[in-house]
């Protein structure tokens, strides 16, 4: 049973309630904390920018209408920061999204463990072929399977409509399906 | 099967017990699906495509440090005007401070352990009972959760976990048994509670009951033989003794039952219900210099996990000070405001 559910923090944190502020920031700080870090590679700016977030978050509860999705609110709010401030390092506003993150969310072996669908691949070419996946695809895996969020939320984070997100999973899991696939065929071949 | 074309990866990846069946979870829904997939041999890459997405990727996460978080949160908090600490003590008082506060909360374990009990007596009935001030989380046999309020107590026979007594207050998650159809009771003083599959609270405190309903479907039947049926954010008061009933929609915006969580939630309440809330699960006895102060509402949560935070975080939302003195708490206005 969840204690704090994100509509009783959002209700404490607009109140303007230092418990209310505690609870949120001790719930998504982490999580933001390592989405900006997966985005940006830049422990640095990534502190600053959430640090500033969070102060403009709480300025601006009173404006703040009912937010139904608070998760899904404050990834993509902080994700919109977070590009601004890295536009602005790079002295070039017009620099596209895609342009700023494209080696970010790079994994390690070691974030990786191997279950049944896959299993026949070792955890350090797991991450190479997920590393080789288009930032899209990456960003969409992370968001699903390590932030945990629903479908219906990452398609709000991306700004893409429900039925790609799906899409994109479909790709990129097929991908590696299928990668998995030939590694089992090469493992029967060699045996015999 | 007349809908075919309906069996797309969104009606597989929406379907609970599909997701069960990925996930190797449920012996029904395993066998269910296994001989669905052997009828409609036509879907099978559909069928893979939403299981590769169920079970998708494990990754390890990675968890940032307690400390790194409080570092960022104590360096956050005065920039925006919310100091919790009083920052201009000294060292040395401050060392004092965590010395006494690793013994009030050593003293408080002991306590707890005296306390909080759990047994089982000749007609093997169990009772859960919680003392002042603690709140207890409890599975209860048959998967039903349930969180035991301060000075609560719930107990139930052996063979039936299903038909529980309810002194106090207490928030229940009900888990549905779908096969049997099986309920789930709560009795009270004043009134029964049938319930199937829902979260609701129920209170029994000053002589009434209130039930606040959350989720699913509840009836109550009241000890006079009437019976009604609640919705969700409705809150139903009863006392046996006045024998008078009201219904009404409570904002479950402003969670009801939030004593759960380690807060008080108050939306607008006197200081006079406030207080009542404190004595009934301290233990305690309040006094006011006034009648006036008893109205100050407050809104707002309020840390209940210790008394003294507690009281401290009452005494700044209404600008009074709270006395506390051999259990009897004085409420009095505080000279500075």
């Amino acid at each position: 049973m969840e204690l704090h559910s994100d509509q009783t923090i959002w209700y404490f944190f607009k109140k303007g309630e230092v418990n209310g502020f505690n609870l949120l920031f001790k719930k998504y700080y982490p999580q933001l904390h390592v989405y900006g870090l997966k985005l940006s590679n830049n422990q640095e700016i990534t502190e600053d920018c959430l640090q500033n977030f969070f102060i403009q978050l709480y300025e601006d509860r009173e404006k703040q209408t009912i937010i139904n999705n608070l998760k899904a609110y404050l990834f993509v709010s902080f994700k919109r920061r977070l590009i601004k401030q890295l536009q602005k390092n790079q002295q070039n506003i017009s620099i596209s999204e895609t342009q700023l993150f494209n080696h970010n969310f790079t994994f390690s072996a070691e974030e990786i463990s191997i279950h049944q669908e896959i299993q026949f691949l070792c955890t350090s070419t797991l991450a190479n072929l997920i590393n080789n996946l288009s930032p899209r695809q990456k960003e969409v895996l992370y968001l699903k399977y390590y932030s945990g969020m629903k479908s219906s939320d990452i398609a709000e984070v991306m700004d893409m409509n429900y039925q790609s997100v799906l899409n994109v999973l479909q790709k990129a899991l097929l991908k590696l399906r299928k990668e998995s696939e030939n590694q089992q065929i090469k493992n029967i071949l060699k045996k015999s | 099967m007349n809908n075919k074309n309906n069996f797309d990866l969104q009606y597989f990846l929406s379907d609970a017990s599909f997701e069960n069946w990925a996930k190797g979870l449920n012996k029904n829904d395993i066998a269910y699906w296994n001989s669905w997939i052997k009828n409609n041999p036509e879907y099978f890459e559909t069928v893979e495509n939403a299981k590769s997405i169920i079970t998708g990727i494990n990754f390890n996460k990675k968890h940032l440090d307690n400390d790194k978080i409080n570092e960022a949160l104590s360096e956050i908090l005065p920039k925006i005007g919310l100091d919790p600490l009083p920052k201009n003590k000294s060292n040395r008082t401050r060392a004092i401070n965590s010395t006494l506060l690793t013994m009030s909360a050593a003293l408080v374990l002991i306590l707890i352990s005296w306390t909080s009990y759990t047994y089982i007596n000749n007609n093997s009935t169990t009772i859960h009972k919680t003392n002042f001030g603690e709140i207890i989380d409890l599975k209860l046999p048959d998967g039903t959760s349930v969180v035991l309020n301060g000075n609560s107590e719930i107990s139930y026979k052996k063979d039936n976990p299903r038909l529980l007594n309810l002194k106090g207050e207490a928030y229940f998650k009900v888990k549905s048994i779908p096969s049997t159809n099986a309920k789930f009771w709560v009795i009270t003083n004043d009134l029964k509670v049938e319930v199937l599959g829902t979260q609701f609270h129920v209170n029994t405190r000053k002589q009434k009951t209130n039930v606040v309903l959350d989720e699913g479907s509840i009836h109550l039947e009241f000890m006079n033989g009437e019976v009604t049926k609640m919705i969700p954010g409705e809150m139903v008061t009863f006392s046996k003794d006045s024998k008078k009933m009201t219904h009404k929609k409570v904002d479950i915006a402003t969670p009801y039952a939030l004593w759960r969580g380690d807060t008080y939630a108050f939306n607008e309440i006197p200081l006079k219900d406030v207080m009542t809330n404190l004595e009934l699960t301290y233990g305690l006895e309040v006094q006011y210099t006034s009648n006036e102060l008893k109205e100050i509402p407050i809104s707002g949560g309020i840390p209940n996990q210790n008394l003294k935070i507690c009281i401290a975080a009452i005494e700044k939302a209404t600008g009074t000070r709270i006395i506390n003195k051999n259990n009897i708490l004085r409420v009095q206005e505080n000279p500075i405001y």
